[in-house]
């Protein structure tokens, strides 16, 4: 014990290196930065925007208009007075992103039940989503406008009558069922929550598996590249001992990693994500999914991350052995290739095709790909498919006891040696 | 005096190439040993199957009594292996990559200390032991290594070319090194493609040529039986 605990610490000195501490800090830094400037935009843009507007009507219609967007915190630069074309270069001119033209007469054909037209004219002077709010929230403002003409119409006409069951006669009261639960939501909603929830998972097990496998192939590497692997092997420490020491110390340091990266992207998003959150909440989707039994419960959250850890070690495996089996740094980096397309395969998948239905061999495919398990917990755990999950974890476990066997044996043969050795003569031969 | 190593029909193949062709030798308590012969004779292939590196195709080897082949943990207690072109870990100090190692074979902290304070002596490095090992010369980084091949006095210290590739003076302090401190109770088997600066470090000598021993005895043995004035010529008297 004492002699992996030292070997354990040394694997760690050697990989928490300057350029890594530094790569970490400079990636925080950055998006740290980024997430500020994108929050300062995005309050620009939703704070108060100016638009231009030519009313050339002058009726109470078209100043409820004017008032509408007033209220929807947008300020209004008067225009009256000037032709069309007037105010559309005075408004090119300045800085309104939109200009409203309300013709005359269009507050006359509104009382008389004619359709009325207003024209929009947006300057696009960037293609961002968020410059192009001005005309969403005209087009809001105008929507209630049409709603209140016709519903105070509607009233005035049929005064027995509600107008919102005259325009919406077929109502539909949406249910969701899972399992034995059931609550009022509409199923693309529920759909839509959970796969956002489970999105993160293989965005922090790709990480993860990325920089944990990198540093161990790098942590193989190096010792063959300085030389000192023959020493080490000739050590009184078990084989073992030697790899799952240099697997510990890469997952330990790749999950700090990954976890410093997590939290810097969280800080990018948060940026964004805030504004963009208040406006598309759906206020009532967590009652909903509590309702629905669709939330972790803290043996949820155990499960799904013993599935993840079991995924990782088996990624570390699988990265110990193309490390020893690599002759050198660069090719074991390209072998890193084919792990991460397997790590990506069952994401796409479950993202565009539903476990259960699809065709059985590639079904078996899929299942067999380790790293496909942990996307399919959640949606286990949601379904109480309480076998899958175990049977999925089982096969994990199996994979990676399996893996460290066959690395242990490369470790114990004349292979990790030979392998170097052919690279080294191949080089006397060049040279 | 008792054998702390026999090795009897010795054999190795790498795929169909042969490299050892069954060899013979002992290492006797307190002597250094040297395997001479030159590139390629199949040196490097003994002795990393003596340090529990490669597994041999054929024949027998006793360490200390027991079979080298079924316990290479009790092996790897008692030897030291110091490999052709080894190399530190870059980034660690000098001073650490000895407490590193010590720390795999020491009982206690004291044990350890005392390994890593007679390491020291023996590199004469003095404060560029607190100095990274990536900013050492040749010379240096050779002292350090063999200093912590010694440090743990194992019975057996099994020495890859220790002097090639060094300078005339690196290479005469590393053989006074072996020397000393084979007083202190290891055995040294060492390997050199340099039969000259063989003579004067050894107690006895084999000779190996593509796989075979073609002679072995003390340096002044084979001399009179060859009738030669050094090494060199008893090799190439042995090969007719
Ligand atoms: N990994 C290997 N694969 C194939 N042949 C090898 C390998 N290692 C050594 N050999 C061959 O075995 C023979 C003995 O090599 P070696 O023991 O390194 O010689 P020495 O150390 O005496 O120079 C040589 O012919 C060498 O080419
Ligand atoms: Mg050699």
């Amino acid at each position: 014990m004492k002699r992996f605990t030292n070997l354990l610490k040394k694997e760690i000195k050697e990989l928490v290196t300057k350029q890594l501490v530094i790569s970490l800090a400079f990636t925080v830094i950055l998006f740290n930065f980024i997430g500020q400037v994108s929050k300062k935009e995005v309050q620009k843009a939703t704070g108060i925007q100016t638009i231009s507007a030519l009313d050339q009507d002058g009726s109470p219609a078209s100043q409820a208009l004017i008032k509408g967007l007033e209220s929807a915190r947008f300020k209004i630069l008067d225009q009256s007075g000037k032709t069309k074309d007037e105010a559309i270069e005075t408004a090119k001119a300045g800085e309104s992103k939109l200009l409203l033209v309300i013709p005359e007469g269009f507050g006359e054909s509104l009382t008389e039940l004619k359709p009325s037209e207003i024209e929009t004219y947006s300057f696009m002077r960037s293609f961002s989503l968020i410059g192009a709010r001005g005309q969403i929230v005209v087009q809001s403002v105008i929507s209630a406008l049409n709603e209140a003409l016709s519903n105070n119409f509607l009233s005035e006409k049929l005064p027995e009558h509600d107008p919102a069951s005259l325009k919406r006669p077929i109502k539909s009261k949406d249910f969701v069922v899972v399992q034995d639960m059931m609550a009022e939501g509409s199923a693309n909603m529920v759909a839509g929550m959970i796969s956002q929830q489970s999105l993160l998972i293989p965005v922090v097990l790709m990480m993860i598996v990325i920089y944990s496998s990198q540093m161990v192939i790098s942590a193989v590497a190096m010792e063959k590249q300085n030389k000192t692997l023959e020493t080490l092997l000739t050590v009184p420490i078990r084989r073992t001992s030697i790899i799952t020491a240099k697997m510990l110390a890469a997952g330990l340091v790749g999950l700090i990693s990954a976890g410093v990266y997590m939290f810097a992207f969280r800080g990018f998003i948060g940026g964004i994500g805030e504004e963009a959150a208040q406006a598309g909440a759906q206020a009532g989707a967590p009652a909903i999914m509590q309702k629905l039994g669709l939330t972790f419960s803290a043996s949820g959250y155990a499960i799904l991350g013993l599935s993840i850890f079991l995924a990782i070690l088996v990624a570390l495996a699988l990265a110990m052995i193309l490390g020893v089996l690599a002759e050198d740094f660069r090719s074991a980096q390209t072998m890193i290739m084919p792990l991460m397309f397997m790590v990506m395969i069952p994401y796409f998948i479950s993202l565009f095709a539903d476990m259960n239905t699809i065709a059985l061999p590639l079904k078996i495919f899929i299942l067999a790909i380790p790293f496909t398990h942990p996307f399919l917990v959640s949606q286990n755990l949601y379904l109480g498919n309480y076998g899958m999950i175990v049977a999925g974890l089982a096969y994990m476990l199996v994979v990676f006891v399996a893996l460290v066997i066959f690395a242990a044996r490369i470790f114990s043969t004349d292979k990790i040696l030979t392998m170097k050795l052919r690279f080294g003569k191949k080089k006397t031969a060049a040279a | 005096m008792e054998n702390v190593l026999t090795v009897r029909g010795l054999k190795k193949s790498y795929g169909t190439q042969m490299a050892l062709a069954g060899i013979d030798f002992d290492v006797r308590a307190g002597e250094v040993f040297a395997l001479i012969g030159p590139n390629g004779a199949g040196k490097t292939t003994t002795l990393r199957i003596i340090a529990t590196l490669l597994t041999s195709s054929g024949g027998d080897i006793t360490f200390l009594g027991r079979d080298l082949r079924k316990e290479p943990d009790f092996v790897r207690e008692k030897i030291s292996y110091l490999p052709e072109e080894a190399g530190a870990y870059k980034d660690m100090k000098g001073l650490d990559y000895l407490e590193f190692m010590a720390n795999f074979y020491a009982r206690t902290p004291e044990e350890e200390k005392d390994f890593v304070d007679r390491a020291v002596a023996i590199t004469e490095l003095g404060d560029r032991l607190k100095t990274k090992v990536g900013t050492y010369s040749k010379g240096m980084t050779r002292k350090l290594l063999l200093a912590r091949a010694l440090m743990t006095k194992p019975v057996l210290a099994i020495l890859d070319e220790p002097t090639s590739g060094l300078d005339v003076l690196n290479a005469l302090e590393v053989r006074e090194i072996v020397r000393r401190y084979v007083k202190e109770g290891t055995s040294v088997l060492l390997s050199s493609h340099n039969m000259l600066e063989i003579e004067f470090l050894s107690d006895r000598v084999a000779l190996i040529n593509k796989g075979l021993i073609l002679d072995a005895g003390t340096p002044s043995e084979l001399k009179g039986k060859h009738q030669a004035s050094n090494l060199e010529e008893v090799f190439r008297s042995s090969l007719r």
